[in-house]
């Protein structure tokens, strides 16, 4: 087995005292940043990845995923016990996890939660393991043409699927895109929408943009909306862990089919946000008794969290292997692999093995120790939100200012971080969709010019992306997600079975 | 025991070559400006630098690389031309000091900058895929033949990539059409996955898909071949590569790698940085660097320099006029 | 001992009042942040369409894709307009009371000042004062915990970014006094 090989070249690579103390700092920064209300996994990567600058590849990789890790495992905690959640794919762990809590059964919830995560990453690395290679020289077909048709795909899985408003989430993706154009246009090399500005023509930042969008609007909204922040502080025995431990088998369905929707949703970029949720809607609806569910049901914490995830680690393969990442942290992880010149992409797999393996085999790592880490120091990082807020509030304005000044060095990026500050906070309030918003402003100018390069090798003709089975595929799947409401409502109208997605919300 | 030795003759060294440089020194860590984004050639050079310059304790504040590749480099111009008077800011500089002015209207002149040192001069090879044809003139006839224009992956639009390319189809007749990618190593894994059909990158930018045996350098831009002749792939050196006119391909470009403070500092600041980078090119790390990257090694500072970049200048004002890309 | 649970209510004494009149609604904010973008698509498809765009031999020019976003942006904002009018349901909906709004702007204001204050002191010196005086006025916390904390925070980031890992950081007169 060349993987298995590679795999523990990977663990060679990774066993130095170094990259262990890194990875151990990453999770308990990880966990700090998931914890806090107003941080969490994207925005606690972005900020911190201008620290791992200065070190090598492969340890800041290592150090930022561990980041990631814990993050995800910290958002859990933040979801359960003070029902907030940290991530959007944290929410529906809410439904089930707060009520657990607040019945006095935080530490089984806890314990739900964190073990689910790790079995749905586990899932997402095994698959990485075995499969990476093969994705990889796959990816060697990806031209233009094809480059384009993913993009297209992301777009249209966000057009299709999402529950806002159709209007808000075309604002939201059009003006993304537009603020994506801004600065020097690559294909023709002229300014654009730049105003003669010399700030605007480096483009607009998309780490700064969602400093500010998530950061800064979620401190705004935080003070506006908690009267005070209730908890539960919780501590884990081992008597309790092993309880719920012993009761997994019975859910060992759940679990496999949150595992499979979540690497599945995590390899189709842009598609992690939805697994949860999906995750979550379809344990109820297969359930012999779905209206114990959003009533503290263990399985409805199993369900979400195994395949949020699962979906965040698989979101990593697309990242690698092709350049594309599969969610908001991949996104900020792709944009840190470049500024340690590394290229994600076909050869990355070839030309790092190094660093690959030792990235894949930090997940294997990273989870186990994340667990454990999780498992035992849950009180002291519950007792963070004893903080007061006005003492933590300051503290992430200030944190987000230095990620923002220190991407660029630019005083004009803080300026437009407070703008997007704003913007988040509003938007947030009128229902206008962030995540196409964001999605936008990292794919569009590299979805633009994946259309023009497609465009100059055509001559301009659009059969180019029905050109081969590969593109044509993808191209036409787009097209379907695209109408994909209109052609479920279609199917429902002949069958009496109700549409799935809808129902379990409400 | 030697290793205590090298210690005292490094610190006898620094102590010897303290009076030289008595005049001015940087009070804050110093910043090289990279013109391009990140694992380019430009940021593997500063790399190199950074690790040169301490490793050799060539200067006592720390050396910060910032990457401003915004906007194809005009990000980092931009930059330097706000920076006035802070001698602690050195850019790296290359042809786009020239072109990015005449391609996109930019406000921003050379000569406002402070000139130290011109350091490298980089190559460019004609690249092809394995699979293609195998030389220079089997190459032309393809693409003259070919129904659809050969296609040609560059970096960036109007600049020395897209210009190579015009100048290639003047020459020869034959048609090709140029895909502007963001940086020279998209460039290269399209020209390996068959999406392009060529490629004009610096000898960096495609090394490591050559020696993985995924491309093939056809010809070098340049009048006389590249001197390095260490193997690097199993078969061939960087000596290896013909010249683009031997092959009957008349077209040469070379390109400036370069230094400069920004305007208005002192003449003793200046003086200053003439002295580290003549002493960072003679460091083992350059050196090593240089043949790896197959730069063609230069050294002008001062008037020598000032007169190579009004030729220069005037050289690639030239031909970005016959290429048509200067901006009304 | 695994049910331990201890009740941590972190009491907020600048709580808004449960029944502030609203500042505005939905509906509201709504139709103004749909103006605003309205006339930014304006403005920028006027830019594009003077960059150029339209589709020549090469396919799109650089203002093609900015120049046709602009019109869907526009004409979405125009829809949502449209909706918001013709909604009913979203015109009771309270976008934010006034007690609500003093909160928001307790805490947006005192960034505002923190960025325009880090260009002249720096950003060590201006966030001390941004997380001692928010901890103090806003927080209502003992004076000689506001600045312990504020200190500490802001040495602990200087030492990390300036000191450790070489990010340079926007500084002002008190680091020049130190050297920096």
């Amino acid at each position: 087995m060349e993987a298995l090989g590679l795999l523990l070249h990977g663990f060679a690579v990774l066993l130095t005292w170094k990259t262990l103390a890194l990875m151990m700092v990453g999770l308990v920064l990880g966990v700090f940043v998931g914890v806090l209300p107003g941080l969490g996994g994207p925005n606690g990567v972005a900020i911190l990845l201008p620290l791992t600058f200065s070190m090598d590849p492969t340890s800041a990789i290592v150090m930022l995923s561990c980041i990631y890790w814990g993050a995800l495992f910290g958002g859990a905690i933040t979801s359960i016990l003070f029902n907030i959640p940290g991530e959007a794919w944290s929410v529906a762990t809410t439904f089930d996890g707060y009520p657990m809590a607040q019945q006095g059964k935080a530490a089984e919830a806890l314990t739900a939660a964190f073990t689910s995560s790790f079995i749905g990453s586990l899932v997402a690395v095994l698959l990485i393991t075995f499969l990476a290679p093969w994705i990889s020289s796959f990816a060697l077909k990806f031209g233009p043409p094809e480059f384009f048709a993913v993009y297209l795909l992301t777009f249209c899985s966000f057009v299709g699927l999402g529950r806002e408003d159709k209007h808000k989430t075309v604002i939201a993706m059009s003006l993304g895109l537009l603020l994506a154009g801004v600065g020097m246009d690559t294909v023709s090399g002229q300014l654009r929408m730049t105003f003669g500005s010399t700030d605007l023509l480096r483009g607009i930042n998309f780490l700064v943009a969602v400093i500010g969008l998530f950061g800064i609007s979620e401190i705004l909204l935080t003070m506006e909306e908690r009267l005070a922040l209730r908890g539960h502080a919780a501590s884990i025995s081992l008597r309790t862990v092993l309880a719920v431990w012993k009761d997994l088998p019975k859910y060992w369905l759940t679990l496999l089919r949150s595992s499979v929707i979540g690497c599945w949703l995590g390899i189709t970029p842009g598609g992690a946000i939805a697994a949860s949720f999906m995750g979550y809607n379809l344990a109820k609806r297969f359930s012999k008794d779905p209206d114990s569910f959003g009533k503290g049901r263990i399985e409805g914490v199993f369900a979400p969290e195994t395949a949020a995830h699962a979906s965040g680690t698989a979101a990593l393969l697309p990242m690698l292997a092709l350049g594309i990442p599969g969610s908001g942290t991949a996104a900020i992880l792709l944009g840190g692999l470049m500024v340690w010149g590394l290229n994600p992409g076909p050869l990355l797999f070839v030309e790092h093995k190094d660093f690959v393996w030792g990235l894949i085999a930090s997940m294997y790592l990273g989870n186990v120790v994340g667990l454990v880490l999780v498992l035992s120091t849950v009180p002291i990082f519950a007792s963070i939100l004893r903080v007061p807020f006005a003492a933590v509030a300051p503290m992430i304005v200030v944190s987000c200012a230095i990620g923002a000044y220190a991407i660029q060095n630019a005083m004009f990026d803080v300026w437009l971080m407070l703008g997007f500050g704003v913007v988040g906070y509003v938007f947030k309030k009128i229902k206008i969709p962030l995540a196409p918003f964001t999605l936008a402003l990292v794919l569009g100018s590299r979805a633009e010019d994946a259309f023009r390069q497609s465009m100059i090798i055509s001559g301009g003709n659009m059969k180019v992306f029905w050109a081969n089975g590969l593109v044509g595929t993808i191209t036409t799947l787009a097209i379907l997600l695209l109408f994909w409401p209109l052609i479920d409502r279609l199917v429902a109208s002949f069958g009496k079975a109700s549409p799935p997605a809808a129902k379990a919300e409400a | 025991m030697r290793n205590l030795i090298k210690i005292a003759a490094t610190t006898v060294a620094l102590f010897a070559s303290a009076p030289a440089f008595a005049g001015w020194e940087p009070t804050k860590p110093v910043e090289i400006v990279v013109a391009a984004g990140a694992g380019g050639a430009s940021d593997q050079m500063a790399r190199m630098m950074q690790a040169a310059i301490q490793k050799n304790n060539l200067l006592k504040q720390p050396v910060v690389v910032s990457l401003k590749g915004g906007a194809s480099g005009a990000e980092a111009l931009m930059y330097m031309k706000s920076s006035d008077g802070d001698p602690n800011k050195v850019l790296i500089a290359y042809s786009l000091i020239y072109m990015l002015p005449l391609s996109a209207k930019l406000p921003f002149d050379w000569r406002e900058l402070s000139p130290v040192a011109v350091i490298a001069l980089d190559q460019f090879v004609l690249w092809d895929n394995v699979n293609g044809p195998k030389t220079v003139k089997e190459f032309i006839e393809a693409a003259k033949a070919s129904s659809s224009p050969f296609k040609m992956g560059g970096t960036g639009s109007k600049r020395e990539d897209h210009v190579l390319t015009v100048f290639m189809e003047k020459k020869t007749g034959a048609k090709f059409s140029y895909l502007p990618y963001k940086s020279g190593g998209e460039a290269a894994t399209q020209l390996v996955g068959g999406h392009t059909e060529s490629n004009v990158n610096n000898p960096s930018e495609n090394l490591e898909v050559w020696r993985a045996g995924q491309v093939r350098p056809l010809c070098v831009f340049d009048k006389e071949r590249i001197s390095y002749t260490t193997k690097v792939t199993e078969t061939q050196s960087w000596n290896d590569i013909p010249t683009c006119k031997e092959q009957g391909l008349d077209v040469q470009y070379l390109m400036l790698r370069g230094m400069f403070l920004p305007g208005k500092v002192t003449p003793e600041q200046q003086e200053f940085y003439v002295d580290l980078f003549s002493k960072l090119v003679q460091t083992a790390e350059y050196k090593d660097y240089m043949e790896k990257q197959a730069l063609k090694p230069i050294f002008l500072t001062g008037k020598d320099m000032l007169q190579f970049l009004e030729e220069d200048g005037s050289l690639n004002k030239q031909l970005m006029t016959e290429a048509g890309f200067v901006a009304k | 001992m695994s049910n331990a649970e201890l009740e941590i209510a972190v009491d907020d004494p600048t709580a808004p009042e449960e029944n502030s009149p609203a500042v505005t609604n939905s509906r509201t904010v709504d139709v103004a942040v749909s103006l605003l973008l309205l006339a930014l698509a304006v403005v920028l498809a006027w830019d594009n369409w003077r960059t150029g765009a339209s589709w020549d031999s090469t396919g799109p020019e650089p203002g093609y894709f900015p120049f046709y976003l602009s019109v869907i942006l526009g004409g979405a904002s125009l829809y949502g307009i449209g909706a918001a009018f013709l909604s009913g349901k979203e015109a009771v909906e309270t976008f934010v009371t006034r007690a609500q709004l003093r909160r928001v702007m307790a805490v947006f204001v005192p960034t505002l000042l923190f960025c325009i204050a880090m260009q002249f002191l720096g950003i060590y010196v201006a966030s001390f004062l941004l997380i001692a005086g928010f901890m103090r006025i806003v927080g209502k916390i003992a004076i000689w915990k506001s600045l312990l904390t504020a200190f500490l925070f802001s040495a602990v980031m200087f030492v990390t970014f300036d000191i450790v890992f070489d990010v340079l950081m926007p500084k002002g007169p008190l680091e020049a006094a130190f050297g920096y």
